[in-house]
């Protein structure tokens, strides 16, 4: 028995692969790819909303809005005639302008007088025969320049400047980080430095619980809650029942939880070391904390800020439900700054309100209106986007250094 | 030396951990306020969602209860009706089994012919009314207004001396006195009027009538009649030389012409009801009650019927709503038909019996009852609607036709009414509709929890003098209703049952898409991606890609699933379009792939967290033994990363069950009564209600909003606690 179960077990050829070549499963190949589409629909997901927001814009900038001139063909115009003969009353055309007949769209190549030297059939349209009496439309199209030169935000108007939507936009938010900055990173310092791991363990969840409420509830808070409160504390008068500040206040209470978790994670990366040090050098915990460890940890808790700001910013039903609803336009020199343009205790509406409002309610899908709006999300999109790029390179740096 | 260094040194010491503690207890209120902050938004959502409301019926539904029993007490056999009282004496006289109600003024008049019954034992007399202690006391009113008073000198000093004399004057005439606590009421009202009086509080003022003038109107009730004549009297003797009119019109004439400004006080048998407060309010006129006389109602029998000499409130409800014979109550009477002679059906006496002895809640009736007030009070077309919906019998029909019923229910499966299949309604259900159609329940003014609670009594008082007519109730918004009821344009009747349900419809494809994709990438990213360009872009892009505002994911799934995929997401492609859709893309599909892109991002990222602080060891344990990578994988890594997925999987689910605004982008309708019934519906979520409801500026919607807001943070509390639960579960297994 014994000999026996020391012999060598006997192997034979049959048993071993006839190479030892890696095998092509092609199962796993399969489950590799689909994997790996699961990843990339995340890029497909970011190009889709490049590329939206895009071409959307692109048709915002590019789109004709036909206006009337009152003028109106005097002679008939054939299918081939290049001369169009108006008369003198209305809009004056210059060439480069283009302009509409009933369903065709022609470019005007020159004026002479009365007379408009046009190429027919432009925009694949065709060239048809015009009896005298039709009226001439000339297609315009948005000045780029005008959305950050003019202050008046009515689509319906052709007015396209962004500067109510984004100063109330911005406005919101630097009350809200007046709001979640300081309570923010107290609250971190005081988990990070202070708290016992009982306290920690109680408190956070706590935090964590303000930080799941979702948002319509906290525009819900706004309105029925701190809007009367701010009435009540600066007058019914001054204060309208929408208010800027009223939305700015609540926005910042909502990004407290993500302020104070951001800084806390950049505090506890600081290494101990660097604490005993100060210690032992008679620091005292508050020294230790403002003067040693916070600037150590400064990139991380910069990098809090900056996701914040970007948070903030596009943060939208708050805004919506709270801050007012209609564009808070108005005219430079004329209108107090402080006292109207950059008065938190008036309506103001944000560009994500904006957003919010207008698709709410009926809106055609081939419109000027619906374009606007991607422009709008377009200019948010890369807002957001930069300042989030911009805190990584902060995160990345902490980590760099106590990693 | 070292003595100057110290005297420096500890004062400094001092300070600086003064400073110290100082900031610590700053940092310490940093968080406090943000704890503060969590229990003010509990405290204003708790606030609005209950509290006190005023309520005013557009038909008392005591007063619909009260036309049942009287129809009721009219119907019975062997009943009689009359309104004359002498009438009703003569009949009971000559009838041995006969037995009736009325007056005490009439009884008095009869009372050598006639047998008084004692009721619970007591015989209605001078004593026991006065002491209220005889059960069917009724008191007697006049009505005016404070600004009538506070106007008219003579009808200010008329009522002064009615109610400084009624008690002896009302013997003189045959009536029983007021109630103490009557008279002290009325004495209160009319002080109320005269806040100016210069005398010491709680002492009564007789006001000598000698020389007053002027117009005094009274128009009513003739039991009251001969009272307010023999008053006027006694006041012309005194001196009084107003004008007066005094009309002996009834009670309901005499109200109705007070309401309407020709009387300057009436006289009522019976309290003014609801719709007589409301034409009143409507004529600016907000009337005052002064109880200054009492009846007792007195029931009456031949004295043939020996056995009869005291009856129980019980046994009086079944002598005149129930029985036919005396054996049927109690079986040591004789076996006799009973003879009901009483009052008519436009008789305050009436009333008053059927309400303080037949006492019968409209919530109570039975269902015959109750379809019989519906069919008296809604038009025909609006019940014949209401019974195609769900009818009120099994086997007969109440406002259609059989001919056009059996048509219409004759149609194909998807066409033909509900109610045709449908079980009928129950009693409870027709009560609910009685309510909504008749009654009309309008919730005119609502108060927070925090007034509720602390000026309950005050809010009470301003209440009762604001709307007469309404009744305060405390009322909870959120109530059983409130969640399984459809949306509906009044906030009373509003509910959220097809806001639950479509958001868990949004959620079940949100997940459906999301969890499968989420955890494939992030298996992909920990467990099969190289170190190269491409996955670094991958990871970066994933992380970008979390920080993306939800409104611009809304953008995308407008332009996207909305717009250019309209044929999929609409079901057209299927030939599945729900017949409540109007064929677009604006389905719960739509909105459930949104959410999912929205939440893949985090979903990614948790599980990656998840699988990476599986060891490392596993896997190289599991590919020494000749495991595949995917075996590994499947077998090792995901099981043990699996607590920390789900964690992760449920909070982005919970970010989702709380969105709105991309949702309100892709267009989520705002106002559907029909349940989804799939992912090709029209839909609307928890979370868009309360957006509406808050944005409206009706106090009403304010509380139905803020009870929408406990439905969404209950169920997003459920949420967690699964996830808690799943994550020990598996985490004990493992």
């Amino acid at each position: 028995m014994a000999a026996h179960s020391q012999a060598a077990p006997v192997i034979t050829t049959a048993d071993t692969p006839q190479t030892l070549r890696k095998k092509r499963r092609w199962g796993e190949t399969i489950i590799q790819a689909s994997l790996f589409i699961c990843g990339m629909l995340s890029i497909f997901t970011t190009v889709a909303i490049v590329f939206i927001l895009v071409s959307e814009s692109v048709n915002f900038f590019t789109r004709q809005q036909w206006e009337n001139t009152n003028k109106r063909i005097t002679a008939v115009v054939d299918e081939t005639a290049v001369q169009i003969e108006t008369g003198a009353s209305g809009a004056a055309i210059s060439a480069g302008d283009v302009i509409r007949l009933g369903e065709e769209i022609m470019v005007v190549t020159g004026v002479d007088g009365n007379i408009i030297l046009v190429d027919r059939g432009a925009q694949e349209t065709t060239a048809v025969a015009h009896q005298p009496g039709v009226e001439l439309f000339r297609g315009r199209r948005v000045n780029p320049l005008a959305i950050i030169t003019t202050t008046k935000w009515a689509p319906q108007l052709n007015q396209f400047g962004i500067w109510p939507l984004l100063l109330a936009t911005l406005m919101v938010s630097t009350i809200a980080m007046f709001v979640a900055l300081p309570l923010g990173l107290a609250t971190a310092i005081y988990l990070s430095e202070y708290a016992s791991e009982r306290v920690r363990g109680t408190l956070k969840p706590l935090l964590e619980i303000l930080a799941g409420i979702p948002t319509v509830v906290f525009g819900y808070f706004a309105l029925t809650f701190v809007t009367p409160l701010i009435r009540a504390i600066f007058g019914v008068d001054s204060v309208q029942i929408f208010n800027v500040l009223s939305a700015g206040i609540v926005v910042g209470i909502l990004i407290i939880p993500l302020v104070s978790s951001m800084s806390e994670d950049a505090l506890h990366a600081v290494p101990r070391a660097l604490r005993e040090a100060a210690y032992g050098l008679g620091a005292t915990k508050l020294e230790t904390s403002l003067r040693i460890v916070v600037p150590a940890a400064l990139s991380g808790i910069t990098a809090a800020f900056v996701v914040s700001i970007s948070r903030a910013v596009g943060e939208t039903m708050i805004v919506a439900i709270a801050a007012g609803s209609g564009p808070k336009n108005f005219e430079l020199g004329k209108d107090g700054l402080f006292s109207y343009v950059l008065n938190p205790l008036l309506s103001a509406e944000t560009m994500t309100g904006h957003i919010v409002r207008i698709s709410g309610g009926d809106l055609s899908y081939d419109s000027i209106d619906y374009n606007s709006l991607f422009a709008i999300g377009l200019m948010l999109f890369v807002m957001t986007l930069l300042l989030n790029i911009v805190a990584r390179r902060f995160v990345a740096r902490y980590r760099e250094v106590y990693e | 030396m070292n003595t100057t260094r110290n005297t420096q040194f500890t004062p400094n010491l001092d300070a600086r951990h003064r400073r110290g503690f100082i900031w610590r207890i700053l940092f310490m209120a940093a968080l406090m306020t943000a704890l503060v902050v969590l229990v003010a938004l509990m405290f204003s959502i708790a606030n609005d969602s209950f509290g006190y409301v005023v309520v005013i019926n557009k038909i008392d539904p005591e007063r619909l209860a009260l036309n049942v029993i009287n129809e009721r007490l009219l119907t019975m056999p062997n009943t009689q009706s009359s309104a004359d009282d002498t009438a009703l004496a003569e009949s009971i006289t000559s009838d041995p089994n006969g037995i009736g109600f009325f007056g005490s003024a009439a009884y008095q008049q009869n009372r050598d012919a006639l047998k008084p019954v004692a009721v619970d034992g007591i015989t209605p007399d001078r004593e026991t009314a006065v002491s209220q202690e005889y059960p069917l006391t009724r008191p007697l009113y006049l009505y005016t207004t404070g600004d009538i008073l506070a106007q008219n000198q003579a009808a200010n000093v008329f009522l002064n001396y009615l109610i400084t004399h009624a008690n002896e004057a009302t013997e003189a005439a045959g009536y029983l006195p007021a109630s103490e606590a009557d008279l002290a009421q009325a004495q209160q009202n009319w002080l109320q009027a005269n806040p100016t009086l210069p005398i010491p509080p709680g002492t009564w003022p007789a006001i000598n009538p000698d020389g007053i003038d002027g117009r005094l109107t009274i128009s009513g009730s003739s039991t009251l009649y001969p009272l307010t004549e023999q008053m006027l009297a006694q006041l012309a003797e005194a001196g009084f030389r107003a004008e007066v009119s005094n009309e002996n019109a009834g009670s309901t004439a005499g109200l109705a012409a007070f309401c309407r400004g020709e009387a300057d006080i009436a006289a009522a048998s019976r309290p003014i009801q609801s719709d007589e407060i409301e034409l009143c309010r409507e004529n600016g006129r907000f009337p005052q009650e002064y109880p200054i006389a009492a009846d007792a109602l007195t029931i009456v029998a031949n004295p043939a019927l020996a056995f009869l000499d005291n009856v129980s409130q019980a046994e009086l409800a079944q002598i005149f709503a129930e029985a036919e014979t005396w054996q049927e109550i109690n079986p040591a009477w004789p076996a006799a038909p009973i003879h009901r002679y009483i009052p008519g059906a436009d008789s305050g006496t009436l009333d008053f019996f059927a309400q303080q002895v037949i006492q019968q809640e409209l919530a109570a009736l039975p269902t015959d009852d109750l379809v019989r007030i519906l069919a008296a009070n809604i038009s025909v077309g609006r019940g014949r609607a209401l019974e195609r919906e769900q009818r009120f019998y099994q086997d007969k029909l109440v406002f259609d036709n059989p001919t056009a019923w059996n048509e219409a229910c004759s149609q194909p499966k998807g066409a033909r009414p509900s109610g045709c299949t449908a079980p009928p309604r129950t009693q409870a259900e027709i009560y609910d509709l009685v309510l909504q159609e008749v009654v009309q329940p309008d919730v005119v003014e609502t108060f927070p929890l925090y007034d509720t609670l602390l000026k309950g009594a005050a809010i009470q008082h301003q209440m009762a003098a604001k709307y007469p007519n309404g009744s305060l109730q405390f009322r909870s918004w959120l109530t059983k209703d409130f969640i399984t009821d459809p949306q509906s344009s009044t906030p009373e009747a509003a509910g959220v049952r097809t806001a639950i349900l479509g958001s868990l419809w949004v959620i079940a494809i949100t997940i459906l898409f999301s969890f499968p994709v989420g955890v494939g990438a992030a298996v992909y990213l920990e467990e099969y991606a190289a170190d190269n360009k491409l996955n670094r872009i991958l990871q970066t892009n994933i992380n970008n890609l979390a920080g993306v505002p939800s409104i611009i994911y809304g953008m995308l799934g407008l332009a996207i699933f909305v717009r250019a995929l309209e044929m999929i997401t609409s079901g057209a492609l299927f030939g599945l379009v729900d017949s409540t859709a109007s064929a677009n893309g604006r389905t719960i599909l739509s909105a459930g792939f949104t959410l999912g892109l929205l939440i893949l991002p985090l979903i990614i990222i948790n599980a990656q967290e998840a699988i990476r602080a599986v060891p490392t060891s596993l896997r190289q344990a599991s590919l020494a033994l000749g495991a595949t990578q995917w075996q590994t994988t499947w077998h090792h890594v995901l099981p043990a990363a699996l607590p920390g997925i789900l964690t992760g999987a449920i909070l982005a689910v919970s970010r989702a069950l709380g969105e709105t605004a991309p949702l309100v982008i892709i267009g989520a309708s705002t106002f559907i009564v029909v349940d989804p019934s799939g992912p090709f519906s029209k839909f609307t979520t928890l979370p868009i209600q309360i957006y509406q409801w808050t944005a409206r500026p009706q106090a009403e919607f304010r509380n139905i909003a803020a009870a929408a807001i406990i439905v969404l943070l209950v169920l997003l509390l459920a949420l967690n606690a699964t996830a808690v639960y799943l994550r020990n579960k598996y985490s004990t297994r493992m």
